[in-house]
């Protein structure tokens, strides 16, 4: 089966800084594949290139067999590719419906959006109590889960999510996780960058593991677990 | 930077500069009083630049003119003063006009506080034409009015040559102290720069009194170059003018001004003396300068955002690596009132705010003492950074007391608070983002420094030093972080972790007794947050206090020596890790159960 995303020799420079060199993955359908490294390693880099919202320096991107390199984020979001931005980027002053709307702009047929929106309450039953409440008046969880809803409301093939878990409660972390996986069992492929290697190695079929911009490791998510290095830089020894 | 591209960076501004140049020139050799209006308006674009600069969209500056243009005519002619007294006289009158307006005017922002300033230049227009026993009212200050244009007729060009000279001084020598790097701070984020201890109304109305006194001083020369006055000469099309000429030149860097203003006026002279003196048919097209004019500053802001002043490039000097900085001890915080013993540093007393009908926090109370690490925990929406807010002065509380070192400081503004000894981040990175790492960090120094505008100008060797101190523990705090590889690089290109710890560097810089992290390990791994741990523990034993807001629980449970939970704005409960991390209500709200 031919790879839903390729990504061959990606580079992403912003002035002198070279954030990411020359970087090739595949993501298989169906997968949920995650991105861990340290901070400055080209994770954000490598999400905002694949969904157009920085202009990689040189490289190809690949969605479903098509070139979309240096494509424009609208167009590309309109092909399938949908991100999740770090730091949730939700519209404070609309309500989170309207939020959820906006998520669907690029869809014409009201029935099947409202149907999408009812999936996107049934994963998060939080937001649907809150269906008319302002945005901006949200707890950062609520936040975090109205931005993956959101972008689940453009119905895309693959959802790129960048650290979803950033700035949440314990509990509310391992809600977010669950919810990824239960993402994917809806049909979307799904493209994790976290810092919370532990926990995102654990629901991640493979892994990339990313320094300097460049791959350190490729595998197996289990297998990366038990890899000495990946322990070494990222895992610690506790637990 | 590829080669080709480099080395066209270096044409680029010459290109620029050589067209403006042979302008200037050209219109020399053709009529002086042409050159006086063009030194004129340069000075009338630094005007412009100064508000511009510090993110004030005023339009006042064509009514500051007519004040300093008129007030300078007056005194000279009806009361006989020679202009050596009377433009400073006019240059004064317009700064305290000035201080009035501003106190109202600058609560404005953006768009109202143009239409605002607009209105004000049109009032000062019709309070000349309703007083002609003074000014000459609607027919102008000329010889009928009693204005004899050889006694008005004062300036010499040599005068424009070194007034602009030393305004260019002045400038030169405050872009690079450290004023200009408050207004620099300011400008790309106000309330980071509050928090960092910089008054920023105090700095606002600065730039407001210098823009007037500068319009003032352009003012008056004009009335001595021309000779005779016209109302109409400042109406608001000169407002207009006058913000385009900074416009073109471009905000951030002030010599960009001058240019523009040189163009925009150079370019249309040239446009009259050649083609409309040789071109016949051009003689019917009047408004050809002004379109082409137009189409200049439509070019430029459409293909360089940044003014003429980018092609320059940032015009920033690389830092060098400190000498000596590595294994740089960590500086302590600086204390200048002892706690007496058993007595609290900080006291929440009763704490609630509520915004509309939300209840953000209800009724917090708790106490640190020196030298503690007191870790804030707690669920997304408990109010833990309000909480941090309140204690840094963004907002007041809605009622109860914020006590610090035994003074209440609950209603003071933020970067009174700051100057006292507390320093933050925030979770939500807040970083001066076009600025380099270094001046990020530098910027935590700014009430260290004592310079002022009179060492500045007077280059005294204190500001050398002082400077040079302040880059040096900037450099040796970016050492100790791990971002010495970064210092030169823009805050904004920084991955999000690397610009939390700028963050760190540049509230530490502040050398605060108290340090308030709001997530500092946010879009940190293990290996990184443990790092941090090992560096706030450090940091305490260096004697500084925190408090620290954060979700990696091995982290807080490891380097705290007291824990405060909130849950929905209430105190739920207090104590050590292990009190904490066995109650019942924490586990329910916060921590869960596995």
């Amino acid at each position: 089966m031919a790879a839903l995303l390729e990504v061959k020799a990606l580079e992403v420079r912003y002035g002198s800084i070279e954030a990411v060199c020359g970087l090739s993955f595949d993501v298989a359908e169906g997968q949920i594949v995650t991105i861990i490294g340290a901070n400055g390693a080209g994770k954000s880099s490598t999400l905002l290139a694949l969904s157009g919202l920085v202009r990689p320096s040189g490289g190809s991107i690949r969605f479903q067999g098509a070139d979309i390199t240096g494509h424009r984020t609208d167009r590309i979001v309109r092909s399938g590719l949908v991100q999740v931005p770090e730091g949730r980027a939700i519209l404070n002053p609309l309500t989170v419906e309207e939020n959820l709307e906006l998520g669907a702009w690029i869809r014409k047929d009201r029935k099947a959006i409202r149907a999408t929106q009812e999936k996107v309450y049934g994963i998060f039953p939080r937001l649907a109590g809150r269906r008319g409440q302002l945005a901006g008046s949200l707890s950062g969880g609520e936040q975090q889960m109205l931005a993956i809803g959101r972008a689940l409301m453009a119905e895309p093939k693959l959802l790129l999510l960048d650290e979803p878990s950033m700035g949440l409660a314990p509990l509310l972390v391992k809600t977010i996780f669950d919810t990824i996986v239960a993402i994917t069992q809806v049909g979307t492929t799904v493209l994790l960058v976290e810092q919370n290697a532990r926990q995102a190695l654990r629901i991640s079929d493979r892994a990339i593991v990313l320094s300097h911009g460049r791959i350190l490791r490729e595998g197996p998510s289990a297998e990366l677990l038990a890899d000495p290095v990946v322990i070494e830089a990222f895992l610690g020894k506790s637990e | 930077m590829s080669g080709p591209s480099s080395s066209f960076r270096r044409i680029l501004p010459w290109l620029v500069i050589l067209p403006i140049a042979a302008l200037d020139l050209f219109i020399v050799v053709r009529n002086p009083g042409d050159l006086d209006r063009l030194l004129i308006n340069m000075i009338l674009a630094l005007s412009a630049f100064v508000t511009l600069h510090a993110k004030l969209l005023s339009l006042a500056n064509a009514g500051f003119m007519a004040i300093g243009a008129y007030a300078s005519a007056i005194l000279a002619i009806k009361l006989g003063l020679p202009i050596a007294v009377s433009i400073p006289l006019a240059v004064m009158i317009c700064g305290s006009v000035a201080l009035v307006i501003g106190m109202p005017v600058l609560k404005l922002k953006d768009v109202y506080l143009a239409i605002c300033t607009l209105g004000f230049g049109e009032m000062v227009r019709v309070l000349i034409i309703l007083t002609p026993n003074l000014t000459g009212g609607p027919t102008g200050a000329n010889l009928s009015t009693g204005f004899p244009y050889d006694a008005m007729k004062q300036t010499r060009t040599w005068m424009l040559v070194v007034f602009l000279a030393f305004l260019a001084f002045l400038f030169w020598a405050i872009a690079r102290s450290r004023i200009g790097r408050a207004f620099r701070a300011l400008r790309e984020n106000p309330q980071a720069a509050s928090t960092m201890g910089i008054d920023i109304v105090a700095y606002r109305r600065m730039a407001f009194l210098m823009s007037a006194m500068i319009a003032g001083a352009a003012g008056a020369f004009y009335a001595h170059s021309v000779g005779s006055l016209d109302n109409s000469d400042f109406k608001f099309n000169r407002a207009l003018d006058i913000l385009s000429y900074a416009v073109l030149g471009g905000s951030g860097q002030w010599f960009g001004s001058i240019l523009g203003g040189g163009f925009l006026t150079a370019l249309p002279i040239l446009l009259r003396e050649v083609l409309g003196a040789s071109v016949g048919f051009l003689k019917n097209f009047a408004q050809l300068p002004n379109i082409i004019n137009g189409l200049a500053l439509l070019l430029v802001v459409i293909f360089l955002p940044g003014g003429l002043a980018s092609v320059f490039g940032p015009g920033r000097k690389r830092a060098r690596p400190a000498s000596g900085a590595a294994g740089h001890d960590l500086a302590a915080p600086e204390k200048p009132a002892a706690v007496a013993a058993g007595e609290p540093l900080l006291v929440l007393d009763g704490v609630s705010r509520h915004f509309g009908g939300l209840q953000a926090l209800d009724n917090v109370a708790f106490r640190m003492q020196e030298g503690m690490i007191l870790g804030l925990i707690g669920p997304n929406g408990a109010g833990k950074t309000t909480l941090i807010n309140l204690v840094s002065g963004l907002f007041p509380p809605s009622s109860g007391r914020i006590v610090w070192l035994g003074k209440a400081i609950q209603d003071r503004p933020a970067h009174r608070i700051a100057r006292a000894g507390i320093a933050r981040t925030y979770q939500n990175i807040q970083l001066f983002r076009d600025m380099t790492v270094l001046e990020n960090v530098i910027v935590g120094r700014h009430t260290h420094i004592r310079t002022n505008l009179a060492t500045t100008l007077l280059r005294l060797p204190r500001e050398h030093r002082e400077e040079r101190s302040a880059r040096e523990d900037a450099l040796a705090l970016l050492e100790r972080l791990g971002l010495a590889a970064l210092t030169d690089e823009h805050a904004g290109n920084l991955s999000y972790g690397d610009q939390r710890r700028v963050e760190i560097a540049r509230a530490l810089a502040m050398h605060p007794r108290l340090l308030l992290l709001d997530e500092p390990a946010a879009g940190m791994n293990e290996i990184e947050t443990q790092k941090l741990g090992a560096f706030i523990l450090e940091l305490k034993q260096h004697g500084y206090t925190l408090l620290i807001v954060e979700h990696h629980m091995d982290l807080i449970m490891k380097i705290c020596d007291q824990i405060v939970v909130l849950n929905f704005g209430k105190k739920i409960a207090e104590g050590t890790p292990a009190q904490v991390s066995r109650d019942e209500q924490v586990l329910e709200a916060y921590l869960g159960r596995d």
